[in-house]
């Protein structure tokens, strides 16, 4: 088994109790994350005919709030590591109400950029990323489970806030309608407010223990976490702590999972969520109705709300859970598959399949997109590593959909953009697979060899121990006494 | 017989001889001999055969002056022909249809045609063949029309030879309209000429054959799309955009009208201050500043073609700010409230466990097994003996 890298946390997770109120604290702060943005264009028609503006610039506002959701990692992952994680959402919840109230009552399109672009960006971005650090905290042996639970927040916060948007819209007109959504991502904070960081005090360490010196069972569980210790050091070289506790944690980049990882998702990310933006456009130049193709969209996404659990939970089970990243890379590989198969499919009918399919992908690489980057880094160094991942992949992210739609105007044709996105999809889920198999052998060697010196060094440290055992317990009656 | 014919007679007299009139004047402008001949030709129109002829001591001077072809020895007395000269007024009577298109010969009367008399009407023909027993056609007029129905019927078992046809609008029998159809080539044919000019020429134009089988003809303007049933929602002393649109299988309109529902129907709204009109061909804006409270109600956006003008009707409503100010609050209360509660919960937990945590701590430094306090310490000091 490779080495669990988060068990160097220096405490064991609870990994229940409290943890499930934090998961739902988790699912609230990622479903407003990833669904906020989407859903806001219901008012753009409404907005664009107000400000007599063309639909790309109002488009402009969800893709200045995304590439500052994205962007506002790194801020977010130094803010975490200082402060945790319970101020950091508070705040960012904050920041949306305030994003949305000031941008109910803007005169221009630029308020409209400026308030829920870049503040209401900002805001949820200081809302993802601790919501996914305090799950490593208080997750190890049922992470991915907890991963997955979160991360099904987005397509049902998604699914509740489209009809709700419509009402609002209904009622109140478009200014109306942004105040009360300032209310409403108050939530948000709600959901900080549970994230309680975890104790870290509570059980009883295995490590302390090795003072004792009780037999072979005893060294081995000392053994693990220095030997842990000593290999996740090896990888990145010496973590020295204080100044890189406060900031970002650079070395992250000789971290060789770290590498893998982003690499892959950096090509990855071009074709993941095109195929979704034009599924119903799609549908549409195929000549099914309007209403049929919204409604293949409600399928790809209930679809999605039950494969994230599922995954979790699959992805906790023994088998797999080792070879985590096998998973990851089958999810990966099957997503390009899928969307290579696409254009094969003829009418109405293979498209409600290839929905299906796609929101069978589409879940499972959601639900793993963060647990594997846990599984690499561990929880410690999660935080940057997570702010990292999305300040870069923010390019792929937001180029993705406009290259796929040139594609589709330059040849007229959407099968060239299935085949396009089928293939930066197969070719990171190939390179997971092969890279992942040197990393998980170097990673195994790594530990036999960590634990060889281990062994010896103990072995020298209980002998040791030992002596100083005897000769403290003379000294300690006086310590309590005094 | 003779005297209603004689009464129809009279009233065709008259307009006859505004036709006459006016293509004297024509004739006396445009110098167009086609015109004066139709002039005299105009004296020999009838129906069945029966002819009025009327004043035309110009036209036959005309007609003596240019010394046309045609047959001016009957021009002098007014007389009325019941005659079986078929075939020369049959060729008189087409070459009339094809000359004298221009002249309005409006045998429905109320509303006078509010169009310039002198621009020749567009023709259009219209036709349907029958099978069954009825069928409703819809024609999408723009502009001011001449129009042609032809109805066919291929009648049903029985098929007798002579059928009554008429024509009506609107349901009401169109008068002068019943003929004898006679059955040819296995079908019965009816066809009639229709000017549409104005809004109220437009409805629904029925053929019938003898009541047993009818084709509806409804002649209109094209339909707005679908209509955005709720309504626009803006704020008081803001402005709002109000729009409409018109589906682009139609074709453009001249221009388009704004109106505003009152107590007396509808009243058109003047671009001012207040108010701005943007129009772009099959679309339309409506700009309203500083709203008040009088402002909301119905709108109304009128596409105008030549021949009327097709309404689509907007909602709109003005509410004050404080509307979904109370909602806002609403939600922050709940949300101060629980984040209130969960923070104090937990402050009362931690108080518990701080509480129970220290009685152990001190339970435990007694024994020497690893207490919390005391595990790094051991191992630190563990590690300085070490080294």
């Amino acid at each position: 088994m490779p080495p669990a890298a988060a068990s160097n946390l220096g405490y064991t997770p609870p990994d229940g109790g409290w943890g499930w109120a934090v998961v739902f604290g988790a699912f609230i702060s990622i479903g407003f994350s990833y669904a906020f943005p989407k859903s806001l264009t219901i008012y753009f028609k409404e907005i664009q005919e107000y400000f007599d503006v063309s639909y790309s610039e109002i488009a402009w506002v969800s893709s200045v709030m995304l590439a500052s959701m994205y962007a506002g990692g790194p801020v977010s992952s130094i803010l975490v590591n200082r402060y945790g994680s319970r101020p950091v959402v508070m705040v960012g919840g904050v920041m949306v109400c305030t994003a949305m109230v000031l941008a109910s009552f803007g005169t221009t399109i630029i308020h409209l950029y400026l308030c829920i672009g870049v503040i209401g960006g900002f805001g949820l971005a200081f809302n993802l990323q601790p919501a996914l650090t305090i799950i490593g905290t208080y997750f190890h042996v049922k992470r991915p489970m907890a991963n997955g639970l979160a991360m099904t927040g987005s397509p049902v916060v998604l699914s509740t806030l489209a009809p709700l948007n419509q009402f609002l819209f209904d009622s109140f007109g478009w200014r109306g309608s942004f105040l009360i959504l300032g209310s409403i991502v108050l939530n948000c904070c709600v959901a900080g407010s549970l994230m309680r960081p975890v104790n870290k005090n509570a059980s009883p360490e295995p490590k302390a223990e090795a003072s004792e010196c009780n037999g072979a069972a005893v060294e081995e569980t000392a053994g693990t976490p220095s030997a842990n210790l000593l290999t996740e050091e090896n990888q990145s070289g010496s973590k020295s702590p204080g100044c890189m506790d406060k900031f970002i944690d650079f070395s992250l980049f000789k971290h060789r999972g770290f590498l893998i990882y982003l690499v892959g998702n950096v090509v990855m990310f071009f074709g993941f969520f095109a195929p979704v933006v034009f599924l119903a456009p799609y549908a549409k130049h195929l000549g099914i109705d309007e209403y049929s193709a919204a409604f293949l969209l409600s399928i790809f996404a209930l679809v999605d709300m039950f494969i994230r659990p599922a995954t979790g939970l699959i992805g906790n089970t023994k088998l797999i859970r080792p070879r985590i990243q096998y998973f990851f890379s089958f999810a990966v590989s099957y997503n390009g598959l899928c969307h290579l198969l696409c254009p094969l499919a003829d009418g109405y009918v293979g498209l409600v399949v290839y929905a299906v399919f796609l929101g069978l992908a589409f879940g499972m690489v959601s639900a793993l997109l963060f647990e594997v980057l846990m599984d690499l880094v561990g929880a410690h160094r999660f935080s940057s590593a997570v702010g990292l991942v999305t300040i870069i992949e923010c390019g792929p992210v937001l180029l993705g959909p406009p290259l796929s739609g040139a594609l589709v105007d330059i040849f007229g044709d959407y099968k060239y953009l299935y085949y396009a996105c089928g293939v930066f999809m197969l070719v990171p889920g190939i390179f997971f697979f092969i890279m992942h198999y040197f990393n998980y052998k170097r990673l195994d060697e790594e530990q036999r060899q960590a634990e060889a010196v281990d062994m010896r060094t103990s072995y020298h440290s209980c002998e040791e121990a030992v002596e100083l055992k005897t000769g403290r317990d003379d000294k300690t009656v006086p310590e309590t006494e005094g | 017989m003779q005297s209603m014919k004689l009464q129809h007679g009279m009233e065709r007299e008259l307009c006859l001889s505004v036709c006459v009139i006016q293509l004297w004047m024509e004739s006396a402008t445009r110098k167009l001999q086609g015109d004066t001949r139709a002039a005299s030709l105009l004296q020999l129109k009838g129906e069945g055969g029966g002819l009025v002829v009327l004043l035309h001591d110009a036209a036959s001077r005309e007609t003596r002056k240019r010394s046309s072809e045609r047959p001016a020895h009957r021009g002098d007395r007014g007389i009325i022909i019941m005659s079986a000269i078929r075939k020369q007024l049959s060729f008189q009577i087409l070459l009339l249809f094809i000359s004298c298109r221009n002249i309005n010969t409006k045998t429905l009367g109320a509303t006078a045609p509010p169009l310039d008399p002198t621009a020749p009407l567009q023709k259009l023909e219209r036709s349907y063949v029958l099978k069954g027993d009825s069928h409703t056609e819809k024609v999408e007029l723009l502009n001011p029309v001449s129009l042609v129905l032809m109805c066919t019927w291929t009648g049903s078992q029985n098929k007798p030879t002579n059928i009554t046809g008429f024509w009506s609008k609107d349901g009401k029998e169109i008068e002068n309209s019943r003929v004898t159809v006679q059955l040819e080539n296995k079908q019965y044919n009816l066809k009639r000429t229709f000017s549409i000019a104005s809004e109220a020429d437009l409805g629904s134009y029925s053929c019938d054959f003898g009541g047993e089988a009818k084709i509806n003809f409804v002649l209109a303007v094209p339909q707005m799309g679908d209509e955005r049933d709720k309504p626009i929602v803006s704020y008081l002393g803001d402005s709002v955009v109000v729009p409409c649109k018109l589906d682009d299988s139609k074709p453009t309109p001249n221009t388009w009208n704004w109106y505003r529902a009152n107590e007396t129907g509808k009243e058109q709204i003047i671009a001012g201050q207040k108010f701005s009109i943007k129009n772009d061909e099959k679309k339309t804006k409506l700009v309203i500043h500083d709203l008040t409270a009088d402002d909301s109600g119905l709108y109304y956006c009128g596409a105008v073609y030549g021949v009327g003008i097709t309404m689509g009707r907007v909602e709109l409503k003005v509410i004050s700010f404080f509307e979904p100010l109370k909602p806002f609050i609403a939600i922050l209360v709940e949300v101060i409230i629980l984040v209130a509660a969960i923070l104090l919960y937990e402050k009362s937990r931690s108080k518990k466990d701080y509480t129970a945590a220290g009685n152990g701590a001190t339970d435990q430094t007694n024994t020497l097994s690893s207490g919390e306090n005391n595990g790094p310490e051991e191992s630190s000091s563990m590690r300085q003996r070490k080294v």
